[in-house]
């Protein structure tokens, strides 16, 4: 029922079609209850077909129709010899295709030709690749038609060179096709893996088990990387504004995956707590905690009961186990499903201690871009850079040359990142907030990037326009945030995260909701002065911290509730400096 | 040689306010036109039919317009012996229809009206070694069947009945470069695909498996100067992808990246303001289907005038939590 216009009618014709509806229904309806009543009396004849024929030519999502007709194909296998069926097959398949001509995007009829196929006694697969070619030609978005090719091609063990170069034609005719470019990439990591050990070493041929072109593994070699720069470059410079192409070069330049780890493990005194981060968010049924030789008896728990996969854990040590600072002790956390630990050493006199991954910059954001030879990323920069003088309003441009920027150098280009994105937002208003995230995003990559170098727990990130976080399971060993001037709605759940927490600062936003201020064990300070929260509930997560005893809400809306002063002294019993 | 921007126009005399009494009127009146050449040539999908009115009547707080007991009449007579539910009386049992029917009798609160452990049954029995499903005994595959299997299967309580493990495997296997999700593994990305799919990791607690950034802007990229979203690059807007898309931006938690005030003006627009309902494009004729999704993206949009839609199962919230399943959403 798509793309029907309406069109005014007078009466006259109105009831012209009204008889000729009436007329329809009836012819319709007598042969759909002929063909019902032929098959409750389980009558699996050649009349049926002719009678499903007729209202599948005009109707061919009547799944049902197809089914009847497959169970008397089967039934006639039994009764009828080989030459028979492959002309009663061959005369289905002459049937369908005029169905598809009718109706192109029918699931059942192209189901139902995949299932005569496999049945056929002698297939033509060439007859039906070249089905698939002509059927391309009409409409090269077709996803049934594609769906089907792909099926032709396995059955027919049609080569993934061969394919390649089908969708060389396709997009050498017409860039701006999706489909070609997206069969491209299931295609490339079969005929150029990248091998997963070696990056610099030549490509090698040879086809892998079909697996999703997002899933680690499945990158190009850098040979056939180069050749595919050149063919997007060709595309995006005939029509800069097609976003087929400009799709396929994020993917070309993102491919890494990060390995899957165990980042930090942080162990405190107070508390006896244990908190492990890992490098994505995982759901640890067995992760095994060895202290000083011996294996414990603990429950770990995400940072929030609302995670079912987190990329932080918790848990408790038994009573007294490290409590005593005068004992030095030495923590295990082993992840046995990924065969992975991480030990973390606590010394005599010190209340907590880690040990982090020493992760580089690439590591630990680069994985969006891959680690490509940096004179190959340059000379796409000078391409795009090139495009961007003669297109200054193309944003698939100016996003892109923001990708590779950041794979360079995220630090020495913040500046001109930072003009690309106020571009982008003028030229695409319409993605404005999405610009604003991916933005943040990268301001956020940029601080704790510096954060790295420097080895501090002090996190300021204010005054960057920031309307989102994230990342903040980098920040398990924070202890002071500044997040203020910036415009957050919100302190997400993730910030739950920042289990080292004491000080937190976030003046000056437009936050309402502090879902994420939940169960910090060592936060005291909160300062959230000129934002949104309205309503006392809305600070209800903060009695969850323990040891929160200064808290600033001046310039917020709920300062203005009757008895603010007497509940929020019920709530939060443990303050001794609230600021309204 | 590239393709023009594919939209449409947004006529300034298009209906610009929501007239939910006259969609009302239409879905009221919809069933009631049973011996129409049109409708008839529907049957083949009529429990998604009913599905798509009840729920949009839901939505809008009318459900009580239409005939409760004829329509569990027709799902109980619709189930087969296998357990697996079809669109109508004499056409076969499939997934789809499955869903549809237990997403009604769910509005109704009287699933209990039909064979559940028959139902599970079935659904269990469609589950392939590994792990898709099929939409029914003749084994078309199809990420879309593995979101009505375990989308039935929570409804009902049951989703234990089914490898789960393998059935995420097999939705992630059919992830893109594009972050998106097609029909199988190697199928193109599609947002009604890719609801499904993120409908489907949502129901098995898996949607950290998205890479919900990459996805996102691939979805906030289907809105159009006109507003409307398109359900793939280079195509025409479609009320029904105010649904597909919108939702699955919900669902992976970055709604915000679209122009909620450019679509409702598009969603608005494509209102038939004689007969009510929605069309997919404005001018074009208005379907029960493009109606529900046109009501179902203004509420997500936040529309205030009619009841929150849960993303997930396009269903009131209200239901799904007066049965206790709470939906799993990326923040």
């Amino acid at each position: 029922m798509h793309g029907r216009v309406k069109v005014k009618t007078t009466a006259q014709q109105e009831e012209e079609k009204r008889k000729e509806r009436e007329k329809k229904l009836k012819v319709y309806l007598t042969v759909r209850d002929a063909i019902f009543k032929k098959r409750t009396n389980s009558e699996l004849d050649e009349e049926a077909l002719q009678l499903t024929q007729q209202l599948l030519a005009s109707n061919p999502d009547f799944a049902t129709l197809w089914n009847y007709r497959r169970e008397i194909l089967l039934h006639l296998e039994t009764v009828k010899e080989d030459e028979e069926m492959q002309k009663l097959y061959e005369a289905e398949l002459l049937f369908i295709e005029s169905c598809l001509k009718v109706n192109p995007k029918s699931y059942g009829s192209w189901h139902h030709r995949g299932w005569v196929s496999s049945r056929l006694p002698r297939p033509d697969w060439k007859r039906e690749l070249s089905l698939c070619d002509r059927c391309l030609s009409l409409d090269d978005r077709n996803f049934h038609c594609w769906d089907y090719r792909r099926l032709v091609v396995k059955a027919s063990k049609v080569s993934v060179e061969q394919e390649l170069q089908f969708t060389d034609r396709l997009i050498g005719s017409n860039f701006s096709n999706y489909s070609s470019w997206h069969y491209r990439s299931t295609l490339l990591p079969l005929l150029h893996p990248q091998p997963a050990s070696d990056p610099e070493s030549a490509c090698q041929k040879h086809t892998r088990p079909t697996a999703s072109p997002q899933t680690h593994g499945h990158r190009v070699c850098e040979e056939q990387l180069l050749k595919e720069y050149e063919l997007v470059q060709n595309a995006v410079f005939t029509d800069p504004n097609d976003q087929s192409a400009w799709f396929y070069y994020r993917w070309l330049l993102g491919r890494a995956e990060r390995e899957e780890l165990i980042s930090c493990v942080y162990v405190s005194r107070e508390g006896e707590r244990v908190a492990v981060a890992f490098s994505k968010p995982v759901n640890v049924v067995n992760l095994m905690l060895v202290l000083d030789g011996q294996p414990q008896q603990v429950e770990w728990r995400s940072v929030h009961p609302q995670f079912r996969h987190s990329p932080v854990w918790l848990c408790e040590l038994p009573p007294s186990s490290i409590s005593d600072i005068n004992n030095e002790h030495n923590l295990t956390v082993h992840w046995t499903e990924k065969h992975t630990h991480r030990d973390c050493a606590l010394y005599t006199g010190r209340m907590e201690s880690w040990c982090r991954e020493s992760a580089t910059d690439q590591e630990l954001f680069r994985s969006e871009l891959s680690v490509e030879k940096t004179s190959v990323l340059q000379s796409e920069l000078q391409s795009c850079t090139q495009l961007l003088e003669l297109e200054p309003q193309n944003k698939w441009c100016l996003l892109t040359i923001i990708l590779l920027m950041r794979a360079l150098d995220p630090l020495g280009h913040e500046k001109e990142t930072l003009t690309h994105f106020q571009t982008l937002k003028e030229v695409d208003p319409m993605r404005s907030s999405y610009y604003s995230d991916l933005c943040s995003k990268f301001m956020i990559e940029n601080t704790i990037l510096k954060m790295e170098y420097a080895e501090v727990r002090v996190f300021s990130l204010s005054d960057k326009n920031l309307s989102t976080l994230c990342h903040l399971d980098q920040l398990l060993l924070v202890t002071h945030i500044n997040l203020c001037s910036n415009q957050l709605v919100k302190l997400p759940l993730q910030f739950t995260m920042l289990h080292c927490l004491e000080v937190l600062e976030a003046d000056d936003n437009a936050i309402e909701n502090l879902e994420g201020l939940y169960h910090l064990p060592k936060l005291e300070e909160v300062s959230l002065k000129n934002n949104q929260i309205s309503k006392i509930a809305d600070l209800s997560p903060l009695a969850t911290c323990p040891k929160l005893t200064r808290l600033d809400l001046r310039g917020n809306p709920v300062t203005q509730a009757d008895d603010v002063w007497a509940e929020l002294a019920e709530l939060l019993p443990s303050l001794t400096e609230l600021l309204l | 040689m590239g393709t023009q921007i594919k939209d449409v126009v947004i006529k300034p005399d298009a209906p610009n306010t929501l007239l939910l009494e006259k969609h009302a009127d239409y879905i009221a009146a919809y069933g009631s036109k049973k011996d129409d050449y049109e409708y008839t040539l529907s049957e083949y999908l009529r429990m998604s039919g009913i599905y798509w009115g009840l729920t949009v009547m839901d939505l809008m707080s009318q459900l009580q317009r239409m005939n409760r007991d004829e329509i569990i009449d027709f799902i109980q007579a619709s189930q087969h012996e296998c357990g697996g539910i079809s669109a109508s009386v004499g056409h076969d049992p499939h997934l789809l229809y499955t869903l549809s029917a237990v997403q009604i009798l769910t509005l109704y609160d009287s699933v209990k009206s039909i064979d559940v452990d028959k139902v599970v049954e079935y659904v269990q029995g469609l589950q392939q070694e590994d792990g898709s499903f099929a939409g029914d005994k003749w084994g078309e595959i199809d990420t879309r069947f593995s979101f009505c299997a375990v989308a039935t299967l929570a409804l009902l309580g049951r989703l234990d009945a089914v490898d789960v493990d393998k059935a995420v495997q097999f939705v992630l296997s059919c992830m893109n470069f594009d972050g998106g999700f097609g029909c199988r593994p190697g199928s193109e990305s599609h947002a009604g695909q890719i609801y499904c799919c993120t409908g489907f990791l949502s129901i098995t607690g898996q949607l950290h498996q998205v890479n919900a950034d990459l996805l996102g802007w691939w979805l906030c990229e289907r809105q159009l100067p006109s507003g409307g979203l398109n359900g793939r690059p280079e195509k025409l807007p479609d009320v029904c992808y105010s649904w597909w898309v919108l939702a699955a931006l919900k669902i992976i938690g970055r709604i915000q990246w679209i122009d909620k005030a450019k679509l409702r003006r598009f969603i608005l627009a494509c209102q038939d303001e004689e007969t009510g309902g929605f069309a997919d494009r404005p001018g074009d004729m208005v379907d029960p289907f493009h109606t529900l999704f046109g009501i179902a993206g203004l509420s997500l949009l936040g529309e205030e005038q009619v009841k929150t839609v849960d993303p997930v199962f396009c269903m009131p919230e209200e239901v799904l939590q007066r049965i206790g399943l709470h939906t799993d959403l990326l923040t």
